[in-house]
């Protein structure tokens, strides 16, 4: 599992926002992505999912012994390969209940065609099975009903692209929205998917603490370019990150 | 009694209209105003096919469907990846080169003197006019009960999805570009079907039946009813067509100088309706229906009482 992005930038007119020679994310399980705002990381996550159009530059996903390059897909192909993401802005389906909005996550293209029409059952009891399992461990106000408020989105969000099964999920600031024991209780979920092996994480965050308990490995991304990467001690200790970020 | 059946006729047109209307506004969220256009090729499809090219009507209805859905698709593939206003536009802008091209090109449509004579199959018997009602029942049922499969199925859960948030179901993995544009293609080639069943009601053609106001017709029954619901399109139109067009201009006793007022009178009866509708009940009268799904029911205590088998 290897995404790696070459010489890619993205520049709106003349305002350069990403311009990165080459960065690899997916060589550990959990990684983090750090950097002040403006720095680029959304925009670095929009152009890796394939919402956003780079200006230049190639980016290729290897799973296992494929090499899938990326420019030339939509962003529904790049999620059916494996590579989906979490946003920042809260958003959602608002006519689709919490289990309908997971449902619809879980079921694969191919069983949404013309013949689900006349298929008797909706749902299998596997994606069924799926979608209780996440709905009981979280604590949302009506399970059966929508989300209500900003953390419920955000959180079914998140369940939303666990419950897809990617390969490499990336994690647009998961916190932001988020109650504190809820966001330690899906990083925790995260962390057990990761060490299983069934996928691996991308972390975009600016809360750090977290960055340095949950990941293996941390870049740092300033000014649309990749400064820095390392472990995150390394991280915490070097001087440019510290002047350019941390306000030391 | 052959008016009575001419106007019920009629009137399941529009029902079937409306209702692909429901799938195409409110499943996907498509906004096509050019409804009259795909309707009108079924309509001069299906009547030059048969008056011109001797095609049988039966044969001529589903090639001009087909036409329709061919049309709808490369309209889809053009357009339907732009925002609303640009849909709408395009689409009303279809409809438009459609009745103008029905005008211009004489040899085939006979421009503004008309096309006919277009009978209705088993001409030869006495309730042919009946039997072609049955008929037009009969697909009008098909489709209300296929948009009811529709929005129970996982096909309609994506279809809402993609209404609600398209760029968060592509990230998904839906394909919804092609999602709705196969969705539009062939609910548009259903409008051409109805069609090409109108050409022997009206059994006479001319360009003035492709008017926009099939059109809003339709976009006003569908809203009345409840665009989001899947019987709004039967109940939209029988308060809009059937009570005025049916029940007022067939039935009540309206003196013959106030008669000729008849048709404005409705249209400003629309207009009221329709805004106090928008006011009060912004879903339409009906509102909106949830899918009616068995599993979900059943899985949860059966999770539950798994989970405590294991843990004792």
């Amino acid at each position: 599992m290897r995404l790696e992005a070459n010489n890619l930038t993205k520049a709106y007119h003349t305002q350069e926002v990403v311009n990165i020679e080459k960065v690899t994310f997916g060589s550990a399980g959990l990684e983090g992505l750090i950097g002040p705002n403006g720095a680029g990381k959304s925009t670095l996550m929009g152009l890796l999912t394939r919402r956003i159009t780079p200006s230049s530059g190639t980016m290729k996903l290897h799973i296992e012994d494929k090499t899938h390059p990326l420019n030339p897909f939509h962003s529904h192909q790049v999620a059916r390969i494996g590579l989906i993401k979490t946003n920042q802005r809260i958003q959602g389906f608002d006519s689709l209940t919490i289990r309908d909005s997971l449902r619809l996550a879980a079921t694969p293209a191919r069983a949404e065609g013309f013949k689900s029409l006349f298929s008797g059952q909706r749902d299998s009891e596997e994606v069924e099975e799926k979608v209780a399992r996440l709905v009981e461990a979280f604590p949302f106000a009506d399970r059966n009903g929508y989300a209500m408020s900003g953390g419920e989105k955000k959180l079914l969000d998140i369940l939303r692209c666990l419950i897809a099964e990617p390969k490499l999920l990336l994690m647009d600031e998961p916190t932001a929205g988020l109650p504190e024991d809820i966001t330690r209780s899906v990083m925790d979920m995260v962390r057990e998917k990761v060490q299983a092996g069934a996928m691996r994480v991308v972390v975009v965050e600016h809360d750090l603490p977290l960055i340095w308990e949950y990941c293996e490995y941390v870049h740092f991304l300033s000014e649309g370019s990749i400064l820095f990467e390392g472990a995150p001690e390394e991280v915490k200790a070097n001087r440019v990150v510290a002047e350019k970020y941390m306000g030391v | 009694m052959d008016y009575l059946i001419f106007s019920v006729s009629l009137m399941l047109v529009y029902i079937g209209l409306a209702q692909l209307l429901h799938i195409q506004f409110g499943l996907a969220g498509i906004p096509n105003f050019g409804v009259v256009g795909f309707w009108g090729i079924g309509l001069y499809g299906t009547g030059v096919l048969y008056v011109k090219a001797g095609v049988p009507l039966l044969p001529a209805m589903a090639m001009a469907s087909l036409l329709a859905t061919a049309l709808a698709y490369v309209l889809a593939r053009l357009v339907l990846q732009r925002n609303g206003q640009a849909i709408l536009a395009a689409t009303l802008a279809f409809a438009t080169i459609v009745s103008t091209l029905v005008v211009s090109e004489k040899d085939l449509t006979g421009g503004v003197q008309g096309l006919g004579t277009i009978r209705f199959p088993f001409s030869d018997l006495e309730q042919r006019n009946l039997i072609f009602m049955i008929m037009l029942l009969i697909v009008v049922c098909a489709l209300i009960w296929i948009s009811a499969k529709l929005r129970d199925s996982r096909l309609g859960r994506q279809l809402v999805a993609i209404r609600d948030n398209e760029e968060l179901a592509a990230s998904l993995g839906k394909n919804t570009a092609a999602t709705k544009r196969w969705v539009f293609a062939i609910t548009c080639g259903l409008m051409g079907l109805l069609g090409g069943m109108s050409a022997p009601l009206h059994q006479f053609l001319v360009p003035y039946q492709l008017s926009p106001s099939l059109t809003f017709a339709v976009w006003i029954a569908l809203v009345l009813g409840g665009k989001g619901h899947n019987l709004g399109a039967i109940v939209g139109v029988f308060v809009t067509f059937g009570l005025f067009d049916i029940l007022i201009e067939t039935y009540a006793p309206v003196p013959a100088e106030q008669a000729i007022l008849l048709p404005n009178f409705k249209l400003f009866c629309y207009g009221v309706l329709l805004v106090m509708i928008i006011m009060f009940r912004p879903l339409g009268i009906l509102g909106v229906d949830k899918p009616k799904v068995r599993s979900s029911t059943t899985t949860p205590p059966r999770e539950l009482s798994n989970a405590s088998v294991e843990k004792g």
